[in-house]
């Protein structure tokens, strides 16, 4: 894109509005709000899926450890959510390295096995512990942020919708902006032929370990987010399932690019809200999606349509 | 004439098969080097063990006074030493366009502008690629995609190219276009070229090793190699001369 000002100026306006045009409607506003939460785990997740070619299942777990952390520091240590956030976040995100290195070794569809494995041994850590998360019970009555401004006041409402909107919204511009990189070019490369990509003298080992920090600082960053915004994190906040919606937005969308998972996100997101009284069919309809979108739409929405757009080739 | 490859004693064994048999390999700089020898002998073994694609047992491998061995393949390609592969490998999915701009990265700032730098412009132009640019690589002719192969490599302006069997699979008339290909490009870089047809290597090669079961048998001139009793005996087969 040779002129992205106008568009990120855009984006970013409506980022702000958004939230403040909703500030009278609790219900639209929470949706839109989940709509950006969800569209920040979809941009980590397609740097890796997308861009890096390495899926990992294990995406929410890096996401509840950072949040389960974070309230463990708010209300049992009584660190400030300003403090505890960013802490949270870098050691769930080192974490999610630890974690992603078995994709040095195991490649496609073997490391997505290994890391369903990793995210059902976290889920079932969330629920063991329950000293530290209270189980499957959950952690309810999470108290809203610090204000930034207003001495002794919170941090709820609009003024927390806000802030969960600038972060969705900074999190997609530093993923176009790393996608367009030499770095997001390497993983690019990495993606379509690692043992080429080595010998055309890309450093494979540090590109992935380096997109599996990246994709986990986001997943870690949208944990506390997400434990404050909703009021209540449990174990099935952060199981597969969760890991297999946020993939599912980004490749329902289309992987490996930029509008893909935002397509993806913002027909999916809302979905479950309007579902709310038949919570299976939810489930129904994502499966259905899952297998619709890796049998005929390997690209998704945006790969189907580019398909479209661009002449066939001889 | 100075070393520019040293591979000294190099070894790598599977299960009770050696690949490589304390091999010793010298190239010199301004040198072509060609190696040649029956199937299983350990050609493409010793090049994957000089760029560290294969982990070796033993041995040491300094490239420009780089200690490479031991070290994972972008080392070797930083240092100048750069391959092809026997069968040949480009991102077959994506325009020959985008693999020029995935080769040429980690070597040009500028991924977007790399198309009009004038030393790329030379080297599409020499192989004949500058028309097939939007082309998905995968549907290029395998004579099309050696000669992409080739831009993709030289992108990173190596020293040393080493080439696994460049003709294999061409057609006659192909073969005498690659091979007038690559002798002009040793003024870009020196290359080492592996073959299992003689008269290849001796048309490229100013000194060839010939190679028997993972071991050095012969290292000399082409005409020499060709006079040698035991290179007859064990690789073209024993004469009745």
């Amino acid at each position: 894109m040779s002129r992205p000002w106008p568009l990120l100026a855009g984006s970013l306006a409506l980022c702000i509005g958004l939230p403040l045009a909703l500030a009278g409607a609790p219900f639209a506003a929470y949706i839109v709000t989940g709509a950006f939460l969800q569209l920040l785990f979809a941009a980590g997740m397609n740097l890796l899926s997308g861009y890096t070619g390495i899926t990992p299942l294990s995406f929410a777990g890096i996401t509840g450890i950072s949040a389960y952390l974070c309230v463990g520091l708010v209300m049992r240590a009584g660190w400030s959510f300003w403090a505890a956030w960013p802490v949270a976040t870098l050691v769930a995100a080192f974490v999610g390295v630890l974690l992603g290195l078995p994709a040095l070794r195991l490649r496609g569809f073997y490391f997505v096995l290994s890391s369903l494995v990793v995210q059902t041994v976290l889920t079932l850590a969330f629920t063991a512990f329950a000293s530290l998360t209270n189980g499957d019970t959950g952690i309810s009555q999470i108290p809203p942020p610090s204000s930034p401004f207003v001495a002794g006041g919170t941090l709820g409402g609009t003024g927390l919708d806000l802030l969960i909107a600038l972060v969705g919204w900074a999190g997609v511009v530093i993923s176009w902006r790393l996608a367009g990189s030499g770095f997001g070019r390497r993983l690019v490369a990495v993606r379509e032929d690692p043992e080429l990509a080595e010998t055309l003298g890309v450093d494979v080992v540090f590109c992935k370990l380096a997109a599996f920090f990246i994709s986990s600082l986001y997943a870690a960053a949208g944990g506390p987010l997400m434990a404050v915004f909703v009021g209540f994190i449990s174990p099935r906040s952060f199981d597969l399932l969760a890991s297999l919606n946020i993939w599912l937005m980004v490749a329902f969308g289309g992987q490996g690019s930029i509008a893909g998972p935002l397509i993806g996100t913002l027909i999916l997101a809302p979905l479950p809200s309007f579902l709310l009284g038949y919570y299976q069919v939810k489930d129904i309809i994502y499966g259905l999606l899952i297998i619709t979108v890796t049998v005929a739409m390997p690209g998704g929405i945006h790969g189907w349509i580019s398909n479209r757009m661009r002449p066939r080739l001889p | 004439m100075t070393a520019l490859l040293e591979a000294r004693g190099l070894s790598r064994r599977y299960g009770g098969v050696h690949a490589l048999r304390d091999l010793t390999v010298t190239q010199h700089r301004g040198e072509a080097l060609g190696m040649i020898g029956p199937n299983g002998s350990g050609k493409s073994s010793f090049v994957n063990a000089v760029t560290g694609n294969i982990r070796l047992d033993t041995g040491s491998v300094i490239f420009d006074g780089t200690v490479i061995s031991g070290r994972p393949p972008h080392v070797a390609m930083r240092a100048g030493l750069t391959r092809g592969y026997q069968a040949v490998r480009v991102f077959a999915t994506r325009p020959v366009a985008d693999n020029l701009i995935l080769a040429g990265l980690p070597h040009h700032s500028d991924a977007d502008r790399l198309l009009h730098d004038a030393d790329v412009a030379d080297i599409l132009a020499w192989l004949d690629l500058a028309p097939l640019l939007e082309r998905l690589a995968g549907a290029l002719t395998l004579f099309e995609q050696r000669r992409l192969e080739l831009a993709m490599r030289l992108l990173a302006k190596p020293k040393l190219i080493m080439l696994d069997e460049p003709v294999g699979g061409l057609s006659p008339v192909e073969v005498r276009a690659m091979m007038v290909l690559l002798r002009e490009l040793r003024a870009r870089c020196d290359i080492f070229i592996i073959e299992h047809t003689m008269h290849v290597i001796r048309a490229l090669a100013d000194r060839v090793i010939v190679m028997v079961g993972g071991e050095k048998i012969a290292d000399a001139p082409p005409e020499e190699v060709l006079r040698d009793r035991r290179v007859i005996e064990q690789y073209l087969g024993v004469s009745d001369a």
